[in-house]
């Protein structure tokens, strides 16, 4: 299959800012895409943010507590010190008086904004983290394979270790709910499949290590994902929540409750706790692919009424990186995947792939796409 | 407002990864040493000291490489030991980036080289590291090498006072029983060192909180105040997420 | 354009990574011949007096660099045995200096101080100013800089010295004569506040 969409003329929705770079898309006689009528006619109507939804918050928190008793944890959340993930441990804590486990998954690629944010959360909550750190030469050769596929999803090794330490701990601990900070306001609209693929089609990442992998990465936390979701949501009742959606969540609440109340400090943009993911997204994403996630974002934003499609499209108009800083950051990933800059920029210019050039499950997957959205195997997961 | 206490993370770095030990036994993964060092320099810490554990036991040198990389990253002072033998390997280091030079066993070995070190790189940059544990009913402070597995002869205090003599220019007390217990520094030993040498002195192991550092400047004054689990370490799951704090007493008057 | 001189004394790396990292445009050489290319100059140094003066004799760049710096009027800013080198001399050793600021190198009396730790001055110590001067601008001088170091630079002249520190003595941490600087302490290795006077020293008119 040929580059998708090659054949397409440039067209941009009407009403929010995805385009044609998702190859998948449609529109209708509007101009309006198919992102947003699905989310307006099937995910709007059912988003209860007012008292009704405050009421199944708390019966969910309640069937929480309930489960948890005599348990050290009666839930789990992870956290990566993101805007989410972080207001979404204030929220469960302060209002819901829930006790998580919390965890941290550290892949090698911190800022020190993250961990300072994570910090000062935990210490105001009186909370005890736990935290998995990836050996670093194995995170390492896992990346660098799939640099070397040339696919888009590279962030496959953060996201994969992410969702197996998840499994990990709840199993350990024989916990019932997975809190996910997963939400309407933020991300109605989905990264596409092109761009972001499944992290735990197994067949995919399987392939990918075989062909490029230098290491057998004995230390890393592989999950066989798909039998632990089958596992544990259908026989041990483990039950995925998503309490920011129960409420009128915004990224402007978000982030005034957290400065005043821990000292908490915004990042220029999502995902930038970790710096891997910060220049996967800001940069090698949009000039290798033209996939520029800010799109989705902003498209979500806009359906939501918290950003103008004018200021979405003022925002698109300027880079996703800083083209002052962009050099350093590209050494600095280079040097510390320990190749030359000349290597990496011949993984940004090589040949593109997509998931369907390597064996893939994406069938099943999509068969079970409600099973795995519920658990949240997409990124947002990880907020 | 004048000389400050130093306040410094340890690095202990084991197959280029890492580690954190207990009692210098069980150890634990804790990442890429430059994401630390990364997080350690915007966080501005007062210094570094890195120490390869495995390098003398394997009889290997420092890796160069790697150390080099550190190096050109970090905007605070540098120390580094493991598997330094020679004053040509100590020159090299610091032709690298690294203030400092740390010997342990080599200088036990053969105490001439902290004199041939002093003379190739200036007695400032020459630390003599000393592995101590306090061990028998009559708690002897007893010096050890390799990773705690050889014991010497000669008693800590001793060689300390013939290290300074010798031309070094700071000695390190490393406590092999404190190590990794956060239960806070040997005073009583670290007072018996302060009262023997006159070169600047640093003490690791034992560190758990910022109130056992300030109890360490207190008992000796301004001072090296080493921690590894301290800063690396949180909360009773002992989850890795990298800290750096320094007490009031840091910033004294002397 | 900032000459960073590399004579085989002194950390160049991470000088280098951190005037990088600042867009400060500079490069690094030891060819007497590119010397009249640079509007500045870094002298680094670490080590003994004599070997790094007779390191600096042996790379034959001094003839070149004393065009710049002594006939041209060009900036030089020596750091820590850079900084002595431009003595007059130095108790350490034998070989005379370069004689750019009056003054000699003497070994810290640590007798002055009234407890241990005394030799050497190791570690982060206040900054205290003698005059004003865009070198220092919007320095931490609480904070001050890192230390390492058994001698210091006497200089002559007190008008020489543009910034002192507390260790037993007030001795002299930074001194100027002219288009001359020298600071004891290792601005690469003083986070912040290095980066600051690097800066500054790249902004001089």
């Amino acid at each position: 299959m040929s580059e998708p969409g090659s054949d397409r003329a440039y067209q941009i929705c009407a009403n929010c800012v995805m385009d044609t770079s998702d190859a998948m898309i449609q529109f209708d006689e509007h101009g309006v895409c198919d992102h947003c009528r699905d989310i307006r006619e099937n995910v709007l109507p059912e988003w209860e943010t007012g008292p009704k939804g405050r009421a199944q918050l708390e019966r969910m928190a309640n069937d929480i507590r309930k489960s948890g008793k005599g348990k050290d944890f009666d839930c789990i959340l992870g956290m990566s010190g993101g805007l989410d993930s972080s207001y979404m441990l204030h929220l469960i804590v302060t209002e819901l008086g829930l006790r998580p486990l919390v965890f941290h998954v550290d892949g090698g690629w911190n800022s020190d904004l993250a961990v300072n944010n994570i910090q000062m959360l935990v210490d105001k909550l009186g909370l005890d983290l736990y935290t998995e750190v990836i050996n670093w030469e194995d995170m390492r050769d896992f990346q660098l394979a799939f640099f070397k596929s040339g696919v888009p999803h590279l962030d496959i090794p953060q996201d994969h270790a992410f969702i197996a330490t998840l499994y990990h701990f709840a199993n350990k601990h024989g916990i019932k709910y997975i809190i996910n900070g997963g939400n309407i306001s933020t991300e109605c609209v989905r990264n596409p499949k092109e761009w972001l693929y499944y992290g735990t089609d197994m067949a995919q990442i399987n392939e990918i290590r075989r062909r490029f992998c230098t290491r057998p990465l004995a230390h890393y936390p592989f999950s066989s994902v798909l039998f632990h979701k089958v596992y544990l949501r259908y026989l041990k009742g483990v039950k995925v929540v998503k309490p920011l959606n129960n409420l009128p969540y915004t990224r402007e609440l978000a982030i005034d409750t957290l400065t005043e109340q821990y000292g908490w400090r915004a990042y220029p943009q999502k995902h930038f706790e970790s710096r891997f993911t910060k220049f996967y997204e800001g940069y090698w994403l949009p000039t290798r692919f033209g996939y520029d996630t800010r799109r989705v974002q902003y498209s979500s934003l806009i359906l939501t009424g918290q950003m103008t499609r004018e200021e979405a499209l003022s925002k698109l108009a300027k880079p996703a990186y800083d083209p002052n800083t962009i050099d350093d950051e590209f050494e600095y990933i280079a040097n510390k995947l320990r190749i030359s800059v000349d290597e990496l920029r011949s993984y940004h210019e090589m040949p593109k792939k997509w998931y369907w050039d390597y064996p893939n499950q994406e069938a099943m997957f999509d068969f079970g796409a409600k099973v795995l959205k519920a658990i949240g195997v997409e990124r947002s997961i990880k907020r | 407002m004048t000389l400050h206490s130093r306040i410094f993370p340890v690095l202990l770095i084991r197959d280029q990864g890492l580690v954190k030990t207990r009692r210098f036994g069980e150890d634990r993964y804790v990442g890429d040493p430059m994401n630390a060092v990364k997080i350690f320099n915007e966080k501005q810490v007062d210094e570094l000291a890195i120490f390869d554990i495995d390098a003398t036991v394997q009889g290997r040198e420092p890796d160069f490489a790697q150390l080099e990389k550190i190096a050109v990253e970090s905007r605070m002072p540098l120390c580094y030991g493991g598997g330094v033998t020679t004053a040509e390997q100590a020159a090299r280091l610091v032709s690298i980036g690294y203030e400092k030079v740390s010997i342990s066993a080599a200088a036990l070995d053969r105490p001439e080289l902290i004199a041939e070190m002093a003379e190739r790189i200036g007695r400032q940059s020459v630390v003599v590291t000393l592995d101590v544990r306090k061990e028998g009913l009559l708690g002897n402070h007893n010096l050890y090498t390799h990773n705690a597995t050889k014991k010497q002869s000669a008693k800590a205090i001793d060689f300390a006072a013939r290290a300074e003599e010798l031309g070094a220019g700071e000695i390190v007390i490393n406590s092999i029983d404190r190590d990794g217990m956060t239960d806070g520094y040997d005073l009583k030993f670290a007072k018996a060192v302060r009262d023997t040498v006159n070169v600047p002195l640093s003490f690791v192991g034992g560190a758990g909180s910022i109130a056992d550092m300030a109890k360490l400047i207190d008992a000796v004054g301004t001072v090296g105040a080493g921690a590894g689990s301290m800063f690396v370490f949180k909360g009773p799951y002992r989850a890795v997420l990298i800290s750096y704090d320094r007490p009031d007493n840091a910033r004294e008057m002397t | 354009m900032i000459c960073i001189v590399e004579y085989g004394s002194g950390n160049v790396g991470a000088l280098a990574n951190l005037l990088k990292r600042r867009r400060i445009p500079f490069f690094i050489s030891g060819n007497s011949s590119e010397m009249a290319k640079a509007d500045r100059f870094i002298l680094p140094g670490v080590g003994a007096f004599d070997p790094t003066m007779e390191q600096l004799l042996q790379s034959g760049i001094l003839a070149a660099l004393e065009q710049e710096v002594v006939g041209k009027g060009k900036a030089v800013l020596g750091i820590c045995v850079g900084m002595h080198l431009l003595a007059e001399g130095s108790e350490e050793g034998t070989r005379p200096g370069l004689g750019w600021v009056p003054g000699y190198v003497r070994k810290i009396d640590a007798s002055k101080r009234n407890r241990p730790p005394l030799l050497p001055h190791m570690g982060w110590n206040s900054l205290l100013p003698q005059m004003e001067h865009p070198l220092l601008n919007g320095i931490d001088c609480d904070r001050g800089f890192y230390y390492l170091h058994s001698y210091f630079f006497d200089a002559s002249d007190d008008e020489h010295v543009m910034a002192r520190v507390r260790y037993g003595d007030e001795l002299p941490c930074a001194v100027t004569r002219g288009n001359v600087f020298g600071v004891q302490f290792h601005p690469e290795k003083s986070h912040e506040n290095g980066e600051r006077l690097l800066q500054n020293f790249a902004e001089l008119a």
